[in-house]
């Protein structure tokens, strides 16, 4: 008895020191990795860049400081040109808005045909799921150029690009959010005679729907971005404003719209962290 | 236990439910409007309008199916042009089993799968023998050099829906798969066939024709098809250097977007994760480096990758490290943040019993804190290589370059669709390998229980 | 009546209801009694269609209620309301729309969704509430209240929606001894004053012997004991709850083992 636990810590020891070194050996590993990683991106990077790193570096802040330069030179009077830019904003703000919204809506549909606890056919389930994951593989850009050559320069080809991706990406934590809900009222409602869709909509949507909330708003701020870059390459709005005034060089002009676009992410982002404080405190 | 009904309450149930229809005629009203007044903003009744649908036809058509050229000159007859996609330097040397030249009553047949014929004749072409069409159409040249319809001249609007005769052309077109243009100088045949022809190999290698199968067992196949080179390397060549399908480009771009999600995140992270540590009140006691580092995150975020990469785009030019720097630059205030919450939420037990220990400050952190957000760490960092990947496409069309760039320029030329697709599907394709091996990655280091 | 014919449920290899078969001619409450795993829950379960039986028939009012798809099934789950032993409310919605929700069966999509109730069907929760003692708490949100509150609730849910028959699943099993008294005569009075059929899992014996008219005693799925309380012999209870007697024998049942078997269930 007395011997057979010296032999048991004396394994547990083992063990544990197999254990340490197997740890070891994998974080060394994964730091070798990742230097080495680093060091041959960077050195394919060098190689294939137009100007090398170092001279990029030195260069750095030669485009903003250029950029006030030009604004200064002019007479420093940028900021009367937010005045100017404002409606392109508020057109890229609804942009991004009616496309989470919409997108929102069609993810709330394709999250419902992925959750498991609400359908029980399997391959509704996986078909649901694999169209989600398309969808938010695809980068908005690639759908919005093929759109915009498609129907020409407007904003929707943007929101349908928006959309689609917003509805695979949204639709994914929404099917997650469904899945973790309590399925005890569904099975309460069940025994009321209550169809699926008076299940989903009384047991499950109020359930969820804080978390839903939160991962609109979210998005919400994520499209906002999305739809300036996408105005970038034709789709309208600031972005596609910004991109006039870079062509031309109009340094006032550039800064306002950045500052613009600054001010608007900064408080959108503090906006949405402020609602959704409110929303999971609400949760509990 | 049973008590009388109270009135108050029944008020208050009263009072709530006419809220509650109040609540719902307004939102009801209100989203009504934002939907109309965005469907006239947007303007979605002219869709269709808008909606160009020979270059969506086109664009369909050529996703999945290649065409050839067949081209005759009213002035030489005899001199039957074939070009694989209209390209200049793919002429085909001989004619294809499709192509019938007959030399006794100086025609021309090309053959449709579907059993139709056009055939070319010095003085005409003839239509003949397409399913559900039993009119023989005949396309001629007038006196004065126009072509037309013969037996329709003056009856233009009596012409099927397929065919359209205007001063100088006749386009006919019975299918998507077949399209005959007739001009005064020459008349030029489209003759459409499923598939990605030449996806392997190019017009003009010694390989072409054989698919992905052949191609692996010739790489392992002793006799040489050019004695100059080992056959692997000749196939991995001719591949590469497909000039249709651009293939070393392509892929190359494919793993510079790559390259630029990687090297962004993993120096978004390496550089944030340590400002996080400045940036959480448990572990720095300066309330001054604090209210420093948080506004430098949100200014890192705030000016958002797109302001980003125009900045870098000056600095660096285009290439990887404009991508590679934009990403960072945002995601460092992003992860920063996210990280230093993080940091801030941690247990104190941990750190206090570590503390207790004696241990010195930085084992403090290292013991207390580290194993507690490692796992947040890992997956956030895995979730932000994610969605960097799509960012690194749009960066990369901007001017950074990669896969993005490529990917608009093919589809600016306007004809290359089945390359702009090709990139699309690499992309669909990369996109959704970054997914599944994060997620793998994510569960095994940090052994998440992944709820399917 | 109400008919249960042979029933059987697999759940793969173990058979949670063996070949059980039940005849209620006249309305009555019944309790069934039995230990852990047992099989009590998986046969209301049936009853209610919650799971689908692997064979036999239930008869009601000479109707095989299995045989019901779609629309009849919910309409029968309408006529067969169902109370849990976990109160199964939806936590997020006030008490009086918890109410109402039993009245689902009846509205229509379009109504039920923009939570359009009638008038009438208020008042009618409200008297529900009057009843069971919660008027007060109609506008709470049914997480803020306690268990046995959420259970009388659950109750009046039930009750709205007229059934003809009530399934309770363990309904007091999570309660302290106050609520698990009230609840219990809630039921004996709903059963008294409207003469419906009330079928009661419950895990204590003593409740089962005060409150019913009928027990019937369950062991690995099988039906081993149906008769009336008095004819309940000690030795048979201690067979029929084998392990778990003790807990189920001690004190009233208003004991705090209530608990802790209820602890132990779901561990």
């Amino acid at each position: 008895m007395y011997s057979d636990n010296i032999l048991g810590f004396e394994t547990i020891e083992k063990n544990l020191k197999a254990m340490a070194f197997k740890r070891l050996i994998y974080s060394f590993i994964s730091i070798l990795a990742i230097l080495f990683l680093l060091s041959s991106g960077l050195t394919i990077a060098e190689e294939n860049n137009a100007g090398s790193f170092q001279r990029g570096l030195s260069k750095f802040f030669d485009y903003p400081v250029d950029l006030f330069k030009e604004a200064f030179e002019s007479g420093w009077r940028w900021y009367a040109y937010v005045f100017k830019y404002l409606p392109d904003l508020i057109s890229t703000i609804n942009m991004a808005f009616f496309s989470t919204l919409f997108g929102a809506i069609f993810a709330l549909l394709l999250s419902l045909f992925a959750s498991k606890n609400l359908i029980k056919n399997q391959y509704i389930v996986t078909l649901s799921r694999r169209t989600m994951d398309i969808l938010r593989s695809f980068p908005e850009l690639v759908i919005a150029m093929i759109f915009l050559y498609l129907m020409g320069k407007s904003e929707l080809p943007a929101v349908i690009a928006i959309v689609i991706h917003t509805a695979g990406a949204l639709g994914k934590l929404f099917s997650e959010a469904i899945e973790n809900a309590d399925n005890k009222p569904i099975e309460g409602l069940q025994s009321c005679g209550a169809s699926w869709w008076q299940r989903v909509r009384f047991a499950v949507i109020p359930q969820v729907v804080p978390l839903f909330i939160s991962y609109t708003l979210l998005r919400l701020e994520i499209n906002v971005r999305a739809s300036t870059i996408l105005g970038f390459v034709g789709a309208g709005g600031i972005g596609e404003a910004l991109s006039a005034v870079i062509q031309f060089r109009y340094g006032d002009e550039i800064i306002a719209i950045m500052f613009l676009l600054v001010i608007t992410i900064i408080s959108l982002d503090y906006f949405s962290r402020f609602l959704r404080g409110r929303l999971i405190g609400d949760n509990k | 236990m049973e008590q009388v009904l109270n009135q108050n309450v029944i008020d208050a149930v009263d009072l709530k439910h006419k809220k509650h229809i109040r609540i719902l005629i307004i939102t009801g009203f209100v989203f009504l409007v934002y939907l109309i007044g965005s469907i006239l903003h947007f303007d979605l009744p002219n869709l269709a309008k808008k909606w160009n649908k020979d270059r969506a036809s086109m664009f369909m058509l050529d996703i999945y199916a290649h065409k050839d050229h067949i081209k005759m000159n009213w002035k030489d007859p005899q001199k039957i042009d074939l070009r694989f996609e209209g390209g200049h330097r793919h002429v085909y040397k001989d004619d294809p089993t499709w192509l019938i030249r007959n030399k006794n009553n100086q025609s021309t047949i090309v053959n449709f799968d579907n059993g139709g014929q056009f055939v070319f004749f010095p003085n005409r072409v003839e239509m003949r023998n397409f399913p559900n069409i039993n009119e023989p159409f005949i396309f001629k040249l007038n006196k004065n050099g126009k072509p037309y319809v013969d037996g329709y001249v003056g009856k233009e609007s009596m012409l099927p829906s397929w065919m359209r005769a205007t001063e100088n052309k006749v386009e006919v077109r019975p299918s998507l798969y077949e399209r005959l243009q007739v001009y005064g100088s020459k008349v030029e045949v489209h003759r459409y066939e499923l598939g990605w022809k030449y996806f392997w190999f190019d017009f003009d290698s010694p390989l072409v024709g054989k698919g992905f199968f052949d191609a692996i067992s010739l790489m392992f196949n002793e006799d040489r098809v050019d004695p100059k080179i080992s056959n692997f390397n000749l196939v991995v060549n001719e591949f590469l250097e497909n000039e249709i399908w651009h293939h070393n480009t392509v892929l190359f771009a494919m793993v510079e977007t790559l390259l630029m999600a990687i090297l962004g995140t993993l120096i978004a992270s390496m550089v944030g994760l340590p400002l996080a540590f400045l940036a959480a009140y448990n572990v720095t006691p300066l309330s001054s480096i604090r209210f420093f580092l948080r506004r430098l995150f949100d200014m890192l975020r705030g000016i958002d990758m797109l302001i980003w990469s125009l900045i870098f785009l000056r600095a660096f030019g285009p290439g990887l490290f404009t991508g590679i720097f934009a990403i960072a630059f945002t995601d460092t205030g992003t992860l920063g943040k996210l990280m230093s919450e993080a940091i801030e939420n941690t247990d104190k037990k941990d750190k206090e019993g570590i503390q207790s220990t004696g241990a010195n400050k930085v084992l403090q952190h290292r013991f207390g804190i580290i194993p507690q957000i490692l796992p947040i760490f890992i997956s956030q960092s895995l979730y932000y290589l994610e969605s960097n990947t799509r960012a690194a496409v749009i960066i990369g069309a901007m001017g950074a370059g990669g896969i993005g760039l490529h990917f608009l320029g093919a589809l600016m030329t306007g004809n290359d669709f089945e390359n702009v697709a090709y990139m699309a599907i690499l992309v669909l394709v990369a996109v959704m390998c970054i997914d599944t091996m994060s997620a793998k990655l994510r569960r095994l280091l940090i052994g998440i229980e992944d709820k399917k | 009546m109400l008919k249960i014919n042979n029933i059987s449920k697999y759940f793969d290899q173990v058979k949670a209801v063996n070949n059980v078969s039940i005849n209620v001619e006249n309305s009555s409450m019944i309790g069934i009694i039995g230990r852990s795993g047992a099989g009590k829950s998986t046969l209301l379960r049936t009853i209610n269609r919650l799971t689908d039986a692997t064979s036999g028939e239930i008869l009601f009012q000479n109707q095989n209620i299995l045989d019901f798809k779609k629309k009849d099934k919910l309409e029968w789950q309408k006529n067969c309301a169902m109370i849990f032993q976990q109160f199964n409310l939806v936590p997020r919605l006030d008490v009086l729309t918890n109410v109402m929700l039993g009245k689902l069966n009846e509205m229509s999509t379009v109504r039920a969704s923009l939570k359009l109730f009638t008038s009438e069907e208020r008042h009618a929760a409200l008297n529900l509430l009057n009843k069971f003692g919660m008027m007060q708490t109609a506008l709470q949100r049914a997480e803020t209240l306690s268990g046995g509150q959420q259970q009388r609730v659950a109750i009046c849910r039930a009750m709205m929606q007229d059934p003809k028959l009530i399934l309770a699943d363990e309904p007091i099993a999570s309660l302290d001894p106050l609520n698990a008294r009230l609840v219990m005569e809630s039921l004996r009075k709903i059963h008294d004053e409207q003469n419906i059929t009330v079928i009661c899992n419950l895990h204590t014996l003593d409740t089962a012997k005060q409150y019913c008219d009928r027990i019937i005693g369950m062991q690995n799925g099988e039906i081993v004991f149906d008769d009336l309380p008095s004819k309940l012999t000690n030795q048979k209870a201690r067979e029929i709850y084998g392990a778990e007697a003790d807990e189920a024998f001690e004190g009233t049942m208003t004991s705090v083992s209530l608990e802790s078997a209820d602890i132990k269930k779901t561990a």
